[in-house]
């Protein structure tokens, strides 16, 4: 026993050995398929309290991995003077369960875009209302994919063009890309500061106490940041910038705090970084919480 | 029905018109030769003052994810760091977390490197992208070669003179993250704890940053478009920060401007039907 | 293993480099931490399943739901419910949690809805989560799987459909629950442009002043997260939110006691260290064997 625990924590478990390795690789694969295709059937065989227990089960052991792989100690040279002090036995194993969760990413992108394309068809066949933004959809969607499949292609050498179609594809790439795609985004970006001013104007009404004071506050904010608070402060008011000289009195020092600069850094890293920390220890209890109740299948919301 | 008053019409105002003037604003600002000088905030100055710490030949990672959507904010950052470190001559390899993101921050260093005769490969280098962040810093403080493998051009990256002998995140001094998106904390989190890590937000993001940096978690920040016109100046350099924060402090100005005007309208308002009973 | 070592191995941080908490080993006291809050949760869930009655604050933008859906319901107006960008997570269950709740209410005026999101993986549950939200008010001939739509993972390309989305269909009430970006105003004010009833609820603190000029009522950090319980008032859920309160005066109390500790013994002292830095643990420890 002393022996074993030793070499299995020398030697990474979660990869294949370099002998054989595709061997191995296909084997895991394979075993993969048959455990999922085994599991499908016996699931739908099995009463809902029985495959409430399996999927309990599963879930619990997905997490504990995670939570596991952090609770154990990584560093177990007082006992082992050979350990690595980087990582425990699980710690190899987070990267390939990664891995595994962006595999479902990728075959969920399939699944949406499938049912995107699908609801837009629909459209298009029974004439809904509006089916005309579906054409445009669906053939933006199917000329944008091409092009870009096609260019991954040609950038990896696994399509080989030359002459016209070669320039219609850059060409066409570029058109799609720069000068479609990322103005369209430019675009929508900038929609923010339209929206940002209408609802601004909407918005900060003194209709209360607090309402005053947090219109008082973004003004400041707002000029204290920008240049122009600079200007106001020491051009216009002719306050002293910088941090007021030593000794000196009281008079000198609120002089040299009243800049509108000076009140915004204040308000930034006095008022905004202490209440935003408080809502992120809130945030942060509440997902732990919540993630708790996952993991232990005690919440019944979606789950 | 009554015929609305002056103030009723100006607290319903049609939006457009209040889209229209702020279009007019920023065009007549943005191209305005009147230059005002920012006051340098303090996380800039710390910015500044982390990099002229440098040495030559010591290694920055630059975790650029911004894309075109935010290049107004963006790129002027990237320019006035790229333009600081290339002065210092710092060396530096980029990362970035989407294909786009990688195109932008690969042509816009390309060109700012020809210029300043960095040589790509021996100074700097770009590793391309990476889907998943938190496993690619994870898997760069373990076994960086192992996790890039290699750069945009296909080179191994142990072949470029660059990255020569780099075995972990860990033999680089600095990471300079340059993001619209919440990416900060995962550096934080995730990457060794003697690397320093330097933030380049968007001023929607920055507000989250102030816990970071009065932690010293982050050691600097430059705060979007207004935050490069700082650093131009201590850089003392014309970029693309100064006309962009030109016209972010006028549309303040004008913002600030319509709100007194909505509540003043407001006031008006009130006093108008306290009159009329 | 002889007590020396014990005590050796106790006070040995993690070697392995890596900034903050990669692993408990790295500060014990924060896993110490961790376990005294999933303790007071889980306590509270048992106290909550043997019949407790706890308290619960009212929630006045979780009131308004019901008249919001009300509203559409009368104009003949679809609901929206948009999940952002919100990659599948705790934030992500928790948005769908609230949506199937409202998908409920609205299953049972036949109101039409759209469930929209940015995340295929959020979109493959969601489905599952709107077909079980009509099974269960007993209308499954309501559910249309073309009503729960993912519409693209780019940030904008998403903005854009949701606003298209929002102004083609004058939609009557707009929901949106989980994390935010910098679209969030897109969403809001072109709902706001329609007349839209408007919640939101994020965690996403850089969003929340957009939400509070164009919405109708937000829904702040950790509210975000008592919504399931307010709307439910399940045991669970609502022992749970017990449990989080006792941890948050975990964390008051660890704060004021640093604050106080480092005023008389200065920010360099191992307890100070313990309270909140890597490493932190095996100093303190270290302190108290050898009184370094």
């Amino acid at each position: 026993m002393e022996a074993i625990i030793p070499h299995l924590i020398a030697q990474n478990i979660w990869q294949l050995p370099e002998a054989n390795r595709t061997v191995y690789a296909t084997l895991v694969v394979l075993g993969a398929f048959v455990l999922v295709l085994g599991l499908i059937p016996v699931l739908q065989a099995l009463p809902p309290r029985g495959r409430r227990a399996i999927v309990v089960t599963v879930t619990f052991l997905a997490g504990l991995l995670f939570a596991a792989e952090f609770f154990l100690p990584v560093d177990w040279r007082a006992i082992f003077p050979k350990d690595d002090p980087t990582r425990n036995f699980l710690t190899p194993a987070i990267q390939p369960a990664q891995n595994v969760l962006q595999t479902i990413g990728a075959l969920a992108l399939g699944l949406g875009t499938y049912g995107l394309v699908r609801l837009h068809l629909r459209n298009v066949v029974q004439r809904r209302t509006q089916w005309g933004y579906s054409v445009v959809l669906l053939i933006a969607f199917l000329t944008m994919a091409t092009f870009s499949i096609a260019n991954t292609l040609a950038e990896r050498q696994l399509l080989k063009l030359e002459g016209t179609p070669q320039r219609v594809l850059e060409r066409g790439f570029t058109i799609l890309f720069d000068y479609t795609l990322v103005q369209l985004d430019a675009a929508m970006f900038s929609l923010i500061a339209f929206y940002i001013f209408s609802a601004a104007y909407r918005a900060f009404r003194i209709r209360s106490i607090e309402a005053s004071i947090l219109m008082f506050t973004a003004m400041v904010v707002m000029i204290g940041v920008v240049p122009l608070g600079a200007y106001i402060s020491y051009q216009l008011l002719g306050l002293p910038q910088g941090p007021a000289p030593e000794g000196a009195g009281l008079g000198t020092q609120i002089l040299h705090s009243i800049d509108l600069p000076d009140i915004a850094n204040w308000i930034l890293f006095t008022l905004n970084a202490p209440a935003q920390r408080a809502i992120e220890f809130g945030v942060g209890i509440g997902g732990l919480a919540m993630a708790i109740r996952l993991w232990l299948s005690l919440e019944r919301g979606v789950t | 029905m009554q015929p609305q008053t002056i103030w009723q019409r100006m607290l319903s105002i049609d939006r457009r018109w209040l889209y229209a003037i702020l279009f007019v604003n920023i065009v007549v600002f943005l191209l305005s030769p009147v230059r005002l000088r920012a006051p340098i905030s303090p996380p800039v100055q710390k910015f500044y003052d982390e990099i002229e710490s440098l040495r030559p030949g010591d290694l920055v990672m630059i975790s650029s994810n911004w894309s075109a959507s935010t290049l107004a904010e963006n790129q002027p950052q990237l320019e006035a760091v790229l333009k600081h470190l290339m002065r210092k001559g710092v060396h530096f390899t980029f990362i970035s977390i989407e294909a786009q993101s990688r195109d932008i921050s690969l042509r816009l260093a390309k060109r700012l490197t020809e210029e300043a005769g960095y040589e790509y490969g021996k100074q700097w280098a770009h590793f391309g992208f990476v889907p998943n962040l938190i496993v690619a810093i994870k898997g760069m403080v373990n076994d960086l070669p192992a996790t890039i493998k290699q750069d945009v051009t296909g080179t191994p990256i142990q072949q470029l003179p660059v990255t020569k002998g780099v075995k972990s995140l860990k033999d680089y001094k600095m990471v300079i993250d340059i993001t619209p998106s919440g990416t900060v904390p995962i550096w934080i989190s995730y990457s060794p704890k003697e690397v320093r890590i330097l933030y380049c937000p968007t001023s929607v993001m920055a507000a989250e940053a102030y816990t970071y940096l009065d932690s010293g978690q982050v050691k600097g920040m430059i705060t979007g478009a207004k935050g490069a016109q700082e650093y131009e100046q201590l850089l003392g350099i014309t970029g693309l920060g100064a006309p962009f924060a030109n016209a972010i402090s006028f549309s303040h100005v004008l913002i600030i401007f319509f709100i007194l005007l909505g509540n003043f309208a407001l006031l008006m308002q009130r006093l108008h039907e306290r009159r009329e009973g | 293993m002889k007590v020396d070592a014990l005590f050796e191995w106790m006070a040995t941080g993690s070697r392995c480099g890596w900034a903050a908490y990669q692993h408990a080993q790295d500060n014990w006291f924060a896993a110490i931490m961790i376990g005294l809050i999933v303790t007071a949760v889980l306590v509270n869930i048992f106290r909550a399943r043997a019949g407790k009655q706890l308290y619960i604050r009212r929630i006045p933008g979780l009131d308004a739901i019901d008249e919001a859906i009300g509203r559409s319901t009368e104009l003949g107006r679809p609901v929206t419910m948009i999940t952002g960008l919100t990659a599948f997570g705790v934030v992500a269950v928790q948005a769908l949690t609230i949506f199937k709740y409202i998908t409920k209410q609205i299953a049972r005026f036949a109101t039409p809805m759209r469930l929209l999101t940015g995340d295929p993986t959020v979109f493959a549950v969601a489905q599952e989560a709107i077909s079980d939200a009509y099974n269960e008010a007993g209308r499954p001939d309501l559910y249309d799987p073309d009503n729960v739509r993912f519409l693209s993972d780019r940030q904008f390309a998403f903005a854009s459909g949701v606003a298209g989305l929002i102004q083609r269909e004058r939609v009557a009430a707009n929901f949106m629950f989980g994390e935010f970006f910098a679209e969030s105003l897109i969403f809001a004010e072109t709902g706001n442009m329609v007349g839209a009833i408007q919640i939101a609820g994020t965690v996403s603190f850089t969003q929340v002043p957009f939400f509070v000029a164009a919405c109708d009522y937000t829904i702040i950090g950790d509210e975000f997260y008592a919504t399931s319980a307010y709307l439910s008032r399940e045991p669970v859920l609502l022992g749970s939110l017990v449990g989080q309160d006792i941890a948050k005066f975990l964390f008051a109390l660890t704060a004021v006691t640093g604050v106080i500790a480092s005023s008389i013994v200065g920010t360099k002292h191992p307890f100070i260290k313990l309270l909140g830095q890597p490493g932190g643990w095996s100093e303190f420890v270290n302190f108290l064997l050898g009184g370094k």
